[in-house]
């Protein structure tokens, strides 16, 4: 309300922020369970007298640097250009929450980000073990942004009793550590230092089924088989962890999951079951083929397969990650504000005085019409998850509908009943009857199979 | 344990298939890669008649096909995975006998004394195609229904029997439940059973021919070249991509599940945006594109004839690239079928941005 909205056709808006933070968390992750990797895989080596390991392990780093450093860096700025064009009102409200978490984070970033470069340029340079310890304050400084990233994630989740009787009261940055360490706080880190640990691996074992087998036979089975083991862990406590997570969110929440598995025989209202269902294919497939082959015929196993795995990994991730966002439906931050930017307890003034004549970027005067209010109505509070012709189409699933029939929807979702099969996953439709007949309007505007007479006012 | 591998080992001879196995070997080089496309396309076929049976169980040809895919769909329980997994195998099924098909012509497979592997594979390829375009229509929606008639409207502009083909396959001179009927006593009963003799024909030759090398390879000295043993080294690289390829198609099959549109109105306008299969989309572009040259029926036989040579041709390779001094006909047909897989490329997208 207090923004423009950009506007994003095709993809949508949830997809530009969807998109990089896929690839973000994916590498970004990397960046945090490989800095471990590197610091136990060196201390392996200088401990067993393997210094044969040595120059595989820094060609290991130079990837390592490369992706982390360069594309983890980038692809964290996009997020931050992305979710402050998409969601102003919630980024200045975990801003306003969490600066000096931020701040707090962003120098361990920079002790990682500069550790990394002297890490990987100090290969031969130094004596062993200063370069090792080295790698502990890389593996340290990225532990720690993960510790602090994940209160932030988390907290949009569940923000917790606590924040949450002083939100919207001015004070909510006081209750900085009830926000941060919230409900759930600890399985979700829990569930990302296994997946950082696994995502070691994955990639680990992409630099080392390229060695060749004919020259580093031996070598290349121990490493292979010494990183398959890094996958252990994950798929040992993971369940442990997801039923942690699940046991810790929010009934409302939890009914998104459980309305998904009652309802996947007929497939519907199932997005966040098919896909969570999904990445725990995706898991078991890397753990199989990591298993049954990189462990049991490291041999056999090619980078074509290494990379196949990263493929996996990353389906795993973005489903993991897509479940995660989805089950948070209908709010953007947990029983506080809704997905669309419109905060909870806003909603009965906003239907009361009216959604527009809050905003300051709608068109006002006489000479506005119903359209342009409906079109602005639909830009304010539908286009953060919905597109007219592409991602979540609204011509698609207003085809064939009549006004009456739009009305109704409107009505449904403005009322916004417990038991409506949109409350678990919609926010209301706030505004007064007049917007909401304007959205009607506009909305019989994309829908081109019916008649552009019949149009209802309530 | 081993109780019960004796027990299976004298009655069915489990140790001499394993030393057999064993002893088997498939190359290993460069292009190594190629060789799974095989396996891909079979993986992809076994989906296809797994889900296809559990469709059959609720699936009504005739006067009811609409609705009941729209009960597969809707109502019966897990019916829009199954779907949905039938349609994406299909897809990848084909894409991969495509991918198949290339890469055993660019390592010249069909050459001596594989010439029957390459022919039984067009024909797999042909039955995989009309598979493809009778389980089109068995939806009975609106756009399947226009474009197996407009699809059906090419066959008519054969010289002479055009006419009685389309109107055999129809089953009148409309396509109606009728033509569903037929379709699906063809999808369903008539095309497996020319399928699957064929496949197992297709695969005793792979076993008794082996796998061909590339050129290269060939190039490389015997003792030099390296191979790994099928059992179980290689059945263990098929499986993991077998593997990979069984997450593609979950993860195509539960997030993009096909639509399902209005029921077909015979009498009613054509939908917008009708297009065939992308798999037909190369040849519907390229009558298009013939017919703009040469308008009217002749127009339509003449894409017809030159389409036909062209498969005829390429049938025929192994009978032209036989080994000559110099390798010229070898490049020759190189060049045929870059010159085919560019048509294909390009044909189809025209169809999709252009057309």
């Amino acid at each position: 309300m207090n923004y423009p909205v950009w506007e994003v056709q095709g993809i949508g808006l949830p997809w530009v922020v969807g998109i990089i933070a896929i690839f973000h968390v994916m590498i970004s992750q990397f960046a945090v369970g490989g800095g471990l990797y590197l610091a136990l895989v060196e201390r392996k080596a200088i401990k067993d007298g393997r210094s044969d390991w040595f120059p595989l392990i820094k060609a290991h780093s130079k990837f390592f640097l490369l992706l982390t450093a360069v594309f983890g860096t980038v692809s964290g700025v996009g997020i931050w250009f992305a979710i402050g064009l998409i969601q102003p009102e919630a980024t200045s409200t975990l801003i306003h929450n969490f600066v000096f978490g931020w701040a707090i984070e962003w120098v361990f970033f920079l002790v990682e980000l500069a550790s990394a470069i002297v890490y990987y340029y100090t290969w031969d340079r130094i004596p062993q073990a200063l370069h090792l310890k080295v790698a502990w304050l890389y593996a340290g400084a990225s532990v720690c942004t993960l510790v602090i990233i994940n209160g932030i994630l988390s907290f949009m989740l569940t923000p917790g009793d606590t924040w949450l009787g002083v939100a919207g009261s001015g004070h909510e940055s006081t209750y900085f550590w009830n926000a941060f360490f919230n409900p759930t706080y600890w399985p979700s880190l829990m569930i990302r230092c296994l997946v950082c640990g696994s995502l070691a691996a994955v990639w680990a074992l992409v630099t080392f089924s390229r060695l060749d087998v004919e020259a580093y036979g031996k070598t290349r089975t121990e490493l292979i088989r010494w990183t398959v083991r890094w996958l252990i862990p994950a798929f040992i406590l993971m369940p442990i962890a997801f039923l942690w997570y699940a046991a810790m969110i929010p009934a409302t929440n939890k009914h998104l999951l459980e309305l998904g598995m009652a309802t996947i025989g007929s497939g519907a209202f199932t997005q966040v079951t098919r896909i969570a269902l999904l990445s725990i294919m995706s898991s078991a497939t890397i753990a199989a083929v990591a298993y049954l082959f990189a462990y049991k015929y490291p041999r056999d196993f090619s980078s074509g397969h290494a990379i196949a795995i990263v493929g996996i990994a990353l389906a795993a991730t973005a489903s993991t990650e897509y479940a995660r966002e989805a089950i948070r439906k209908p709010y953007v931050i947990g029983s506080h504000m809704y997905s669309n930017g419109v905060r909870v307890h806003d909603v009965d003034k906003l239907n009361q005085t009216g959604f527009l004549t809050q905003s300051m970027w709608t068109p006002t005067g006489a000479a506005v019409t119903d359209v342009q209010r409906g079109k602005a109505m639909f830009a304010g509070q539908c286009m953060y998850c919905h597109t007219v012709n592409g991602y979540r189409s609204m011509k698609h699933f207003l085809e064939g509908r009549d006004a009456k029939a739009i009305g109704n929807i409107l009505t449904m979702l403005r009322q916004n009943k417990v038991d409506s099969p949109y409350h678990a996953y919609m926010p209301p439709l706030v505004g007064t009857t007049e917007e909401v007949a304007a959205l009607q309007t506009y909305l019989l505007t994309l829908n081109q199979a019916a008649p552009a007479g019949s149009v209802a006012r309530k | 344990m081993s109780k019960i591998y004796d027990y299976l080992d004298e009655r069915l001879s489990i140790t001499e298939l394993r030393k057999f196995g064993e002893k088997k070997t498939v190359p290993l080089h460069k292009y190594s890669f190629w060789y799974y496309w095989g396996g891909i396309s079979l993986l992809c076929f076994l989906i296809q008649l797994i889900t296809g049976i559990l469709l059959m169980i609720y699936y009504k040809p005739g006067p009811d096909a609409y609705n009941s895919v729209r009960a597969i769909t809707y109502d019966v329980d897990f019916g829009w995975l199954v779907r949905s997994a039938h349609s994406w195998s299909a897809t990848i099924f084909l894409l991969s006998v495509f991918v198949h098909m290339f890469s055993v012509y660019f390592m010249k497979a069909y050459k001596k004394p594989r010439e029957f592997g390459w022919w039984s594979g067009m024909a797999l390829l042909i039955l995989g195609l009309l598979f493809g375009f009778s389980g089109y229509l068995l939806p009975m929606d609106e756009l399947s229904f226009t474009a197996t008639k407009v699809g059906l409207a090419i066959p008519e502009n054969i010289p002479v029997v055009g006419h009685a083909i389309a109107n055999l396959m129809r089953g009148g001179l409309e396509v109606s439940e009728i033509t569903v009927q037929r379709f699906f006593a063809w999808h369903a009963v008539v095309l497996p059973l020319l399928y699957l003799p064929l496949l197992m024909f297709h695969l005793f030759l792979v076993q008794k021919h082996g796998n061909a090398i590339p050129e290269s390879e060939e190039a490389v000295p015997v003792a030099q070249r390296k191979t790994i043993p099928f059992f179980p080294n290689f059945l263990l690289k098929d499986l993991a991509m077998w593997l990979f390829t069984l997450n593609v198609v979950a993860v195509m099959a539960s997030l993009f599940p096909p639509d399902l549109g209005k029921m077909a109105d015979p009498l009613g306008p054509a939908p917008v945006g009708v297009h065939p299969e992308w798999y037909f989309m190369s040849s519907f572009e390229t009558l298009k594109l013939i017919g703009r040259v040469i308008t009217g029926t002749i127009g339509e036989a003449v894409g017809i004839t030159i389409f036909t040579l062209g498969m005829v041709l390429w049938c025929l390779i192994p009978f032209y690239d036989v080994n000559t001094p110099g390798g010229l006909k070898g490049k020759r047909a190189t060049y045929f079928g870059l010159f085919c897989l560019g048509v294909l490329l390009v044909t189809t997208l025209l169809g999709y941005f252009v057309g």
